[in-house]
Formats: C-alpha cells, structure tokens, sequence
C-alpha cells in the first residue's frame, strides 16, 4: 500500500539483517496492522500508567507550550497530548465502548499502515523527557505512550538504524561502540597517559582486575568525553579503593529502556549483575549516563531475573557523600570560568539528583550560575532518548529542539566572553550539546560533572 | 415522557453510572504498575506523598505552576461545580437550613444563603465553562487537539448550568426545595410518584434533570473518566521515593551508596 502521507521525517530505518541483530523478524506490511492492534492491546492491558493516559486525558493542552519539541518545531504533533494521540486513537478505537460505538464523535480512528509511519516519525521526535508529566494536572505521562509506541515498532520490525546497531552492539561487545577488550585496555592505556601529562601523578584505570567497585562507565567516555572517564578514574584513585571496569560491560547506557522494555531492557541489566558476580565486586558505581541511570535505578530492580544482592550507586551520589564527609580536598579554583548545569530530564525528573548535582557543583567550580527554569523544571537538550540522527532532516529537527536550550543557556550569560562551561552530566546530552552549542553560538564548552571534580582533585600541572 | 424521565430514568442512569465506572476502574485496576514511574523530586514518606496528591486535588498544583490561564477556568469551574453539587444535596436533604442546623445564623438566614450561594456559583460557573469553550476555539494548540466530543462535553455542562440559572432566576419556572425532596424521597424508597406531584408539572426542572441523567451515563464512557483517573495516575506517579525502592523485587538501588549498602562503605575497608 503506497503511503499517501508526505513531508513525514524519519530517521533511517533498520533493514531487515540489522533487526535479526536484535533477534526481532520484522513483520511483513500486509500484516502490520494486524499485529499491531494485537500488541497494542497486550500493552494497554499490562501497563496501568498506559491504559490511564489513554482513556483520562482531557485534551486541555497545557503540554504544549511546556514540550521543547513543540516550541521548537510548532508541529502540530509534538504536541504531547497530539503524539499521544496517535496511539490513543487507534486504542480507542479497538479498545473502549466509545471508540467503537462513536468512532468520529470522540476522535477515534482505524488504524491504517500509514499511521505507524507517523508513529515510526513522531514517537522517534520525543525525547522522553517528561516534562508533560510533570505539567499535566493529572500527572499523564506522555513518556509512557512514547515507550509503548516504540515498543510497538520494534516488535514489528521498525527502529531506527542507530538504535539496533547500539543494540545489536551492546549485545555483542557490552558498549554501544562496538569496543573490544583489546580496544578498551589501548584507550585506557592512552587516557593513563593523558592524566600523567596532565596532572604528574600516576592513576590506572584498571579492566577485568578483582577489585571492590566496579565502575560502569558510559562507552562514550571513551571516545567523546575522556575527561569523564579520567574524573572517574583520579576521583577513585584519590579515596585509594580497589576499583575495575569490565570489558564485558562498559556502558552504562541502556537503549533496551529507549526501544525494548522487555528483551533488551532485561537482559543489558542481567548483563552488569553477571559481570559484578563473577568479579565479585561489592558495589556496582554507575557512571554519567541519563537514562541509563534511570534504567539502572527505576527499572533494573523490577527486571532482575534473581535477587541482584550487589548495591548499586551513582558515581555522582558517591562524589557527594565523599565531599559531605569532608574527604575530598578539591581545589575549586582551578575551575574559576563560569559555569551553569544543565540538568538531564532523566536525573531531575526520574531519579531525584538535582541536590546532588548542586552539592557537587558547587563544591568544585567558583562561578556558577544557575540557568531558568532549573532542576525539575528544566527543558531538555533534545537529545533525550538518543535520538542523535545525523541525516540532515533529522540533525536539522535536533537544532530546532535544542533550541530553547540555546535560550535556557544564552540567558545565563556563562558564554558572552567565549569561555564558559555548560555542565552537562549525561552521555547522551553531551553528545546533543557539543554540536549544539555550535550551532547555536552560545560561546561554552560542554562538559561533565565528573570533568569538573577531576580538575579540582588533581590540579593540571599548568595552572 | 414526563413519567419516564423522572421514575423510570434515574434508575437506569444511576445502575449505568456506578457499573460503568467499575467496570472502567476494573480494567485499570487489573493493568500493573510495571515499573517505577515516580515523578521527582518527591516526598520520602506516604504522608507527604498522600498530601501532595491532596494538593494536586484540591489547587490543581501542577497546573498553577504550567498555566495561569488554564488554571483560573478549570479550577474556577471545578470548585463552582463541586460547590453546587454539594449545595444540591444540602438544598434538597436539609431544604437549605444547613448554615441553621449548625447554629450559624437563622432559618430565614440560611434559606436566604444558600439561595445566594446557589445562583453566585451558577453565574460563576457558567462564565468559568464559557470561558473553557472560548479557550477551546481560539487557542490554536487546543483546537488542534480537540475532537467533537470535547466541544460536546462543555456544551452539555454550559445546557445543565443555563436551565438551572433559569430556574434560579424565573421563580415561576423554578421549583422550591420541599417537592423536589419529596420527589428525592420517592426515589430512595421506590415508592411511586403520583402525577399531582409538582415536579411533574415543571418543564425546566424535567428538562434539567434529563440532561443531567445524559451526562451520568455517558460518564464513565468519556474523558469524564479523568475523575477518578486523576487519583489513579497521581497513584502512580507521585510516590513517596524511598532509597532503595519498596516493594520491588532483588536489589538495592539507590542514592547515596552508604545508605543503600547499609552504612558499609563498599571501598574495601579504606574510607
């Protein structure tokens, strides 16, 4: 059936070989429609919260003005409440005795192969960030029925090609680059190297070694931000602890909570609890990684297929009871240039960080400015939920998220001489932000948090 | 016709109510809270999570912080409304002698308050909803979202407030508290109305009344629902968030490491 449906943006699609990575037959168009309505009503029945949002929403659109998305691109569709009626729709339709007695009166619709192409579109232009939640006066969680949308896809084949070659490589190496040991030992070798250039003293970044923590970094840490991972690494040699990465993972991300809450989601958490068991670690540090901390916190307890008996921390948490207990000396005036913090949605709205941020902010840099509005209310960078498409069409929708971030950030006035810090704590708006902040000429740098306390633990030699 | 609506009818609108918000709340109560959804910053204890669920019941807090203007109509309206609803049931049950019976003022006094009261809240929420259906049209974001039912819903309320405004404010057309709780009475205890009875005799009281029993059915199958939906979802998402989280199965997850590993610091016996 050809799609009448034009000007929809979409990211790149999986092919069929790059679904079967991720252990999912796609179905074919003939039988899409079918399927899904079967698997949208298994959804609807299972999540209590999905089921809610569908059938309690009043359509008072007090979302639209509050969703970056929406005051980014004003398409009709970003607005929460309108993205969540793509599903609504369809679920009334099939679903509720209104939908099926008074399909028009109440806004219900057949769903059609075309309308998953929308969802395919606009559930893939969420970010997840749960600011609707957060503003609905019935706390509706459009967040919800994006996970749910894309549940949906996925089980029908439809995910962007970034997100199954991330899972497909996430199960094959344990990191979303596709790192191998032999790779992750070299760059830590390098990174070694680079804290011994930079600050004189020698701290190892241990891999596979019997040690009381493991530290599961962000494998973009590697590549992107080593700053955060040589922060992680001065912070855990200063306290003197036994502490490891593992090859088998080096992600703290978990894009099972962004396409697949199911296989995907349980089986990245199963992979950190084998790996803390067989290294016999006592306490699992999660490093900088939004939605992956939100995974690890909100999610993994409930997905575990046997009791977890391991703790599992926060590295920020770990730096802010450290600095509460007074050991740390950090020399603070070594970040002397203006910062502001951005907070990540999943930090401030999923998993209560925002004190902790500030405890830890405020206990390493001199000049920090808050940016409006702030911790919860904060609008988010436009890449939650990684979706860090580089075709234009896409990368040109990321600019136009991003773009109340811009304003957010230029108010603060941290880059009106060129040389402020955007402090960006999460993997994914990090890599949002490092081309955005170019784009939108604000004059800062993006960092992490964990950047920031390794400068002021080991002060570059230079300054 | 006049027969059926006030013997026949309320008993069907009522059995369609109450079985039909079961039958909504059953379907809800049968999906699972799968994960833990809590929206943060949250309270740490169940009090605060209950009060701030008051909160958001009461003053629409959320929506105070969102959106000034949406929240001055629809709280507005809500409270008229509750405000009415609550003035019905002392009008008819206590004739209006409540502000009497509680030893605030004379019979005369509280017949003629809750009088006031009543027509003040029907002006207030007939502006309150006239307001909402403005909104409705003239916000570009709002009318994109809105289906004929939406429109519909606000028609129906703005019909049910206009014909009671009238009885309020044409004594001939309106009907006085005794006859409308003897009618009330009949009901309760099935006994049957006689046609000398004066409600029959009143159209716009009928009419009222019809459309009333329209919106009590259609209740459970609309987005009326967001009543009761409103404490299931804030159920939900505004829970106490306590480190590592209850009931949940396996791990500690948590905050600050120590809390989590039982004031044991994991770091092999150095810090």
């Amino acid at each position: 059936m050809p799609l009448t449906e034009t000007g929809l943006k979409q990211p790149v699609k999986a092919s069929a070989a790059d679904m079967l990575k991720i252990n999912i037959n796609p179905v074919p168009d003939d039988q899409k429609v079918e399927a899904a309505i079967k698997h949208l009503n298994e959804l609807g029945q299972k999540f209590r919260s999905l089921m809610l949002t569908f059938e309690s929403c009043v359509k008072c659109g007090a979302c639209a003005e509050n969703c970056h998305t929406y005051l980014g691109t004003r398409d009709p569709y970003n607005i929460p409440a309108n993205r969540a009626d793509l599903l609504r729709k369809v679920y009334k339709r099939y679903f509720t005795p209104e939908g099926r007695f008074f399909p028009r009166l109440i806004g219900a619709k057949d769903l059609e192969l075309e309308d998953l192409e929308k969802m395919f579109s606009y559930f893939y232009q969420c970010n997840e960030c749960r600011r609707c939640a957060l503003v609905c006066p019935f706390g509706l969680d459009t967040c919800e029925v994006t996970m749910a949308g894309r549940q949906l896809l996925h089980w029908l084949g439809m995910v962007p090609k970034l997100h199954a070659a991330v899972g497909a490589a996430m199960a094959k190496t344990g990191n979303h680059t596709g790192l191998t040991k032999a790779g992750i030992v070299d760059t830590c070798e390098f990174l070694e190297e680079e804290i011994m250039d930079e600050t004189g003293v020698e701290i190892k970044i241990p891999v596979d070694q019997p040690a009381d923590i493991l530290y599961i970094p962000s494998s973009a840490d590697f590549l992107l931000n080593p700053n955060t991972m040589t922060g992680a690494a001065k912070f855990f040699h200063y306290l003197g602890v036994k502490w490891t990465i593992s090859s088998e993972i080096t992600e703290a991300g978990n894009f099972g909570l962004l396409f697949d809450q199911r296989a995907t989601l349980r089986a990245n958490c199963m992979r950190v609890i084998d790996e803390a068991l067989k290294l016999g670690v006592k306490k699992i540090v999660w490093g900088e990684c939004g939605h992956g901390w939100r995974a690890g916190k909100m999610y993994l307890p409930g997905m575990l297929d046997r009791p977890g008996r391991i703790p599992i921390v926060h590295i920020h948490d770990e730096v802010r009871y450290y600095i509460e207990k007074g050991a740390l000396k950090l020399h603070k005036e070594v970040n002397s240039r203006p910062v502001t913090l951005h907070d990540p949605c999943n930090f401030g709205r999923a998993c209560n960080m925002c004190d902790t941020l500030r405890v830890v902010m405020n206990a390493c840099v001199t000049n920090f400015v808050e940016m409006t509005p702030n911790r919860e209310r904060n609008f988010c960078c436009g890449g939650g939920s990684a979706i860090l498409f580089d075709d234009p069409e896409m990368y040109d929708l990321r600019i136009k998220f991003s773009a109340k971030k811009a304003e957010q950030v230029r108010e603060t006035g941290v880059g009106k001489n060129g040389d402020g810090i955007l402090c960006a704590p999460c993997s994914i708006c990090k890599a949002q932000l490092y081309p955005m902040v170019e784009e939108h000429e604000l004059g800062v740098e993006v960092k992490g948090l964990i950047d920031l306390v390794g400068l002021a633990l080991y002060p570059p030699l230079n300054k | 016709m006049t027969y059926f609506i006030l013997q026949i009818l309320p008993y069907i609108s009522v059995s369609v109510l109450i079985i039909g918000l079961l039958y909504r709340m059953g379907r809800w109560a049968s999906g699972r809270i799968v994960h833990n959804i809590t929206l943060t910053p949250a309270p740490t204890t169940q009090a605060g999570a209950l009060l701030d669920i008051a909160a958001e019941v009461v003053f629409f807090k959320s929506l105070y912080k969102a959106d000034k203007s949406l929240w001055s109509g629809g709280w507005i309206m809500h409270v008229a409304l509750f405000s009415i609803l609550g003035g019905h049931i002392m009008g008819i049950g206590l004739l209006g002698l409540q502000f009497y019976y509680i030893g605030l003022t004379s019979e005369h006094t509280s017949e003629y308050l809750s009088n006031l009261l009543g027509t003040s809240f029907g002006v207030v929420v007939l502006l309150a909803l006239l307001y909402l259906l403005y909104r409705r049209m003239a916000i570009n974001e709002v009318k994109q979202l809105s289906a004929p039912s939406d429109y519909l819903h606000l028609l129906m309320l703005i019909a049910i407030v206009t014909v009671g405004n009238i009885m309020r404010f044409v004594p001939e057309w309106g009907i006085h508290y005794e006859p409308v709780r003897d009618y009330v009475a009949n009901l309760l205890t099935f006994t049957p109305i006689t046609p000398d009875m004066e409600v029959m005799h009143k159209p716009l009281f009928v009419l009222h009344l019809l459309l009333v029993q329209i919106l009590m059915i259609y209740l459970p199958f609309s987005k009326l629902l967001h009543i009761p939906g409103m404490f299931a979802h804030r159920w939900i998402i505004n829970r106490p968030y306590v480190e590592p989280a209850p009931g949940m199965p396996g791990v500690a997850v948590g905050g600050t490491g120590h809390a989590v590993s039982g004031g044991q610091s994991a770091s092999g016996g150095v810090q």
